[in-house]
């Protein structure tokens, strides 16, 4: 038997020329050589990772090609097209689904499955009705709520809020238990989801998470739950001043402003006054806003009153509430401001609810005493072509 | 046998060198880690935020574009025509005619049925004296304000024109000449609102006094936000709307296109996570506009003014003990064209290096100083020792080993692998660069295109970066020696029109 440790002496440490010669190298130059290989390599990495990415994408192009016709032509053909559910004949839990149709070898795949969910609900979004509740019915009898539902109990918060988007799109009821806890989330986008999702997708208390949010609801978030609110059918309006006087969450407050001009609950009126006492200048300048909107007579002269106190930003929204109320109450206040003010954004707002309230003698005997800025402000606010 | 001063001078400098390059080598994969935390979580935000369903809400703050022409008669049509089918629900486009010796404003008028009026100017910020301010009296063009005003020489005398007209509390800051992507407005004013009172404490039981519990908030207020810039220098362009993005074809825009994607993509988003972004871009910002008057608008004298207005901007924050961000989105906005030829880009770049020199001066008491927090520890160190420095090291050190293999002192084998450790580093770093991009924006249709860019990367070192350096200098000596700038037009081609 060859003796494979013949030439090795213990006292002789191996030696690799190359390891050596770096071995040799200043330190300095040893981490050079080091990141001459790490850069190297991530450079080659980086470029194969490149390709691969366009690859995947261009690979799911070529499947989306395929897979696009064909449900789009299943979903035709089994629904869409179909007589009884185009006149309305039958309701779409009774009417006869070839779902095996549907249960075909290549929706077994994950991701497979995943196009055949969001055609659903791209076709599901253009379709109200019959069609869209037997759509509905695919959805379910498909199974397809439950992988909707497995994304909501993930961890990663985008795999949730994808979970979530995909039910509330499908109008697939959630319940409190599961989507409460999230309206309250620290994570923003989760928490924005499930706000959006429990609006529409609770029967009868749409807005019950207005009372359990500490989180704050930010402008980001106001405007898509905005977007919800206003677009959902058959939503079960509360009087939105509820949150108004009780709530202790400033940012729905604040939204609850919004909503309240949108809907025109003027009942909301008293409720609004009550935050002209309040000591945030911006809330304060809102309900000022608010009130201007729904033109809150009962409130002008307090306005008036309380002018002189209050910051700039309030001071211009008193001055487009009381031109919004239209009462003419005010002509006087307002030509006094216009006149004697030093600001220009006051001047300005002053002339506009002047343009609104005041005669047109007024307007005549104003431009011709005022001075050459005040004639420019009053032409300015009286010009159909400028809108801001 | 004792060594000499310059010996002495010589290992100071070469180890002083060592460290500064370290540091910025460090910095950079820092920036890269940073930024590509930013660019996955924008991923993750873009892949269900419906931005088309948001931007006909009645509650989006309004935004006031405003973009400055001069002499741009034989694109403006199109320009404008762009700017007004943003996909927004309140906008107003304000294009400053910036005493045009062409037919721009004749084109304008008779374009768009424009009619002068009566309108209330307040100059909140100064600029040369407007003439006229026309608004159109067909509805179609109802978002539509020209101001016409004297020449100021410089897109800042304008641009401040442009915020004096403006309504809204927003403006939109970009030249009339870029293509701007159609959903830009909402993507951009998305920051400025997701950021609003994002921290929010409750403290105690409801005050007996007001019912409220009194919160304690930790308001940081969004001051400006950027967007990727881009060179469309070879894109296909169909009525103001880019239909195929192209890399560069010449050498210059092509270099510009990669150094853009490295700067937006991986520095930018990078310097946007930390709340430390050193500029917003002129050709691509939306600012606050009531800190951006608090701080004087833009500077008519300066060369950055870009730069030199978010700096007045942070330091009025910090001043005035107001918590505040930059932010950054990686997404391409807007699509600019890039000076074509090695004369126009190197006015160009001089005029950045004067201008970096000169906020450097004029902004010197911010400089390591804790009162400005980040901005005077973080944005102007890296700014004067990275970007202001940087040429002049570089220089110094070519000299230095110039001068050191002449006299035989070097050794060739480190100092070859020392060169090439720093090239394919930096090589690296642009690769990197393009594969954020590549994750958050699929512009190029092919993937030869994009490792047709990545090869730029290698040539860069040899080819653009000496040129940059040598126009960084040149701005400086400008600088230096009072030079006076000719504000020259950047001759630009025009987008959709053949090349001549």
């Amino acid at each position: 038997m060859p003796d494979i440790f013949a030439d090795f002496s213990p006292e002789e440490p191996v030696r690799i020329p190359l390891l050596d010669s770096f071995l040799e190298l200043p330190v300095i130059i040893q981490i050079a050589v080091i990141f001459i290989f790490i850069s190297s390599a991530s450079i080659v990495f980086i470029q194969v990772r490149i390709w691969f990415t366009r690859y995947k994408g261009h690979r799911m192009q070529k499947r989306l090609a395929v897979l696009l016709p064909l449900i789009d032509n299943l979903i035709s053909e089994h629904i869409i097209l179909r007589n009884d559910v185009m006149n309305n004949s039958v309701h779409a839990d009774n009417a006869d689904l070839d779902i095996d149709a549907f249960r075909l070898r290549e929706f077994r795949k994950k991701g497979n499955k995943q196009i055949l969910i969001d055609r659903l609900i791209s076709y599901r979004k253009g379709f109200s009705g019959s069609t869209g509740a037997l759509l509905r019915r695919l959805y379910l009898e498909l199974d397809l709520d439950k992988v909707s539902f497995k994304k909501m109990k993930r961890s990663q918060w985008n795999t949730k809020v994808r979970g979530i988007r995909e039910l509330t799109d499908m109008d697939i009821s959630i319940s409190d238990v599961n989507i409460l806890p999230l309206t309250n989330s620290k994570r923003n986008e989760l928490r924005s989801e499930a706000r959006n999702a429990y609006i529409k997708l609770s029967k009868n208390e749409p807005f019950k998470f207005f009372d359990i949010s500490t989180e704050p609801l930010l402008k980001w978030d106001q405007i898509e739950l905005f977007k919800t609110i206003t677009t959902t059918e058959n939503i079960a309006l509360p009087s939105f001043a509820r949150w108004v006087t009780y709530s202790s969450n400033k940012s729905i407050v604040s939204f609850c402003l919004k909503l309240i001009v949108h809907y025109n609950q003027i009942d909301a009126g008293p409720a609004v006054v009550k935050l002209l006492d309040n000591k945030d200048h911006v809330l304060r300048a809102e309900a000022i806003n608010c009130l201007g909107k729904l033109k809150y007579e009962e409130v002008e002269q307090q306005l008036l009153h309380i002018y002189s106190n209050q910051p700039l930003n309030c001071q211009l929204e008193i001055l487009k509430a009381i031109g919004r109320m239209e009462t003419r109450h005010s002509v006087l206040f307002l030509k006094q401001e216009f006149l004697y003010s030093t600001d220009f954004d006051i001047r300005k707002n002053a002339a506009r609810s002047l343009v609104r309230n005041a005669p047109k003698a007024l307007i005549e005997e104003l431009m011709a005493s005022s001075s050459e800025d005040g004639q420019l402000i009053l032409k300015h606010s009286m010009n159909p072509l400028i809108k801001y | 046998m004792s060594k000499s001063i310059w010996d002495y001078i010589g290992s100071f400098f070469q180890g002083g060198v060592f460290v500064y390059g370290m540091v910025m080598l460090l910095t950079y994969a820092l920036l890269a880690v940073l930024s590509f935390i930013a660019v996955n979580r924008f991923r993750k935000k873009e892949q269900y935020t419906d931005y088309r369903k948001l931007t006909s809400s009645p509650l989006a703050p309004g935004i006031s574009v405003i973009a400055p022409a001069f002499n741009e008669g034989v694109t403006i049509i199109q320009n404008v025509r762009s700017l007004l089918t943003l996909n927004y629900a309140r906008y107003e486009v304000i294009i400053i005619n910036d005493g045009s010796t062409d037919d721009t404003l004749e084109k304008l008028v008779t374009e768009f049925d424009l009619v002068p009026i009566d309108f209330a100017y307040n100059e909140k910020i100064k600029s040369k004296p407007v003439r006229r301010i026309f608004r159109s009296t067909n509805t179609a063009y109802e978002k539509l304000m020209v101001v016409d005003k004297e020449n100021g020489k410089s897109k800042a005398d304008a641009s401040n024109a442009g915020i004096n007209a403006s309504s809204f509390d927003y403006f939109l800051c970009t030249d009339v000449d870029c293509i701007i992507e159609k959903d830009t407005l909402i993507k951009m004013i998305q920051p400025f609102m997701a950021e609003e009172g994002k921290k929010i404490q409750e403290v105690g039981e409801p005050c007996p006094e007001c019912g409220y519990v009194h919160i304690v908030e930790d308001k940081r207020r969004v001051i400006a936000t950027g967007a990727t810039l881009r060179i469309a220098n070879s894109s296909d362009i169909e009525e103001g709307v880019l239909v195929r993005m192209r890399p560069p074809k010449a050498l210059f825009p092509r270099f510009q296109e990669m150094e853009y994607i490295r700067s937006y993509v991986l520095g930018k988003m990078g310097w946007s996570m930390i709340n430390s972004v050193p500029n917003v871009s002129g050709g691509l910002g939306l600012f606050d506009k009531e800190i951006a008057i608090k701080a004087g608008g833009y500077d008519p004298l300066s060369f950055g003014e870009d730069m030199d207005l978010v700096t007045r901007m942070c330091a009025y924050m910090r001043d005035n003990k107001q918590k505040y961000a930059i932010r950054y989105i990686p997404s391409t906005q807007c699509w600019t064209e890039g000076p074509p030829n090695l004369k126009i880009f190197g006015r160009q770049r001089t005029r950045w290096g004067r201008g970096l020199m000169q906020i450097m001066a004029i902004h010197k008491k911010i400089l390591f100083n804790p009162r400005y927090g980040r901005l005077g520890l973080i944005v102007f160190p890296y700014n004067f020792l990275f970007e202001f420095l940087a040429p002049i090291i570089e220089v110094l050190g070519i000299i230095y080993y110039i001068y050191i293999i002449i006299t035989g002192q070097i050794n060739a084998q480190n100092a070859l692998l020392l060169l090439l450790f720093v090239y394919l580093y930096s090589v690296m770093i642009t690769t990197i660069a393009l594969f954020w991009d590549q994750i958050v924006n699929r512009n190029y249709k092919t993937w030869i295109e994009v490792f047709g860019l990545s090869l730029m990367a290698f040539l860069e070192p040899i080819i653009y970066h000496p040129l940059i350096v040598f126009f960084a200098l040149k701005g400086y000596y400008n600088f230096i020696t009072g030079r006076k700038h000719v504000w020259g037009n950047m001759q630009r081609q025009g987008f959709g029109r053949p090349k001549k």
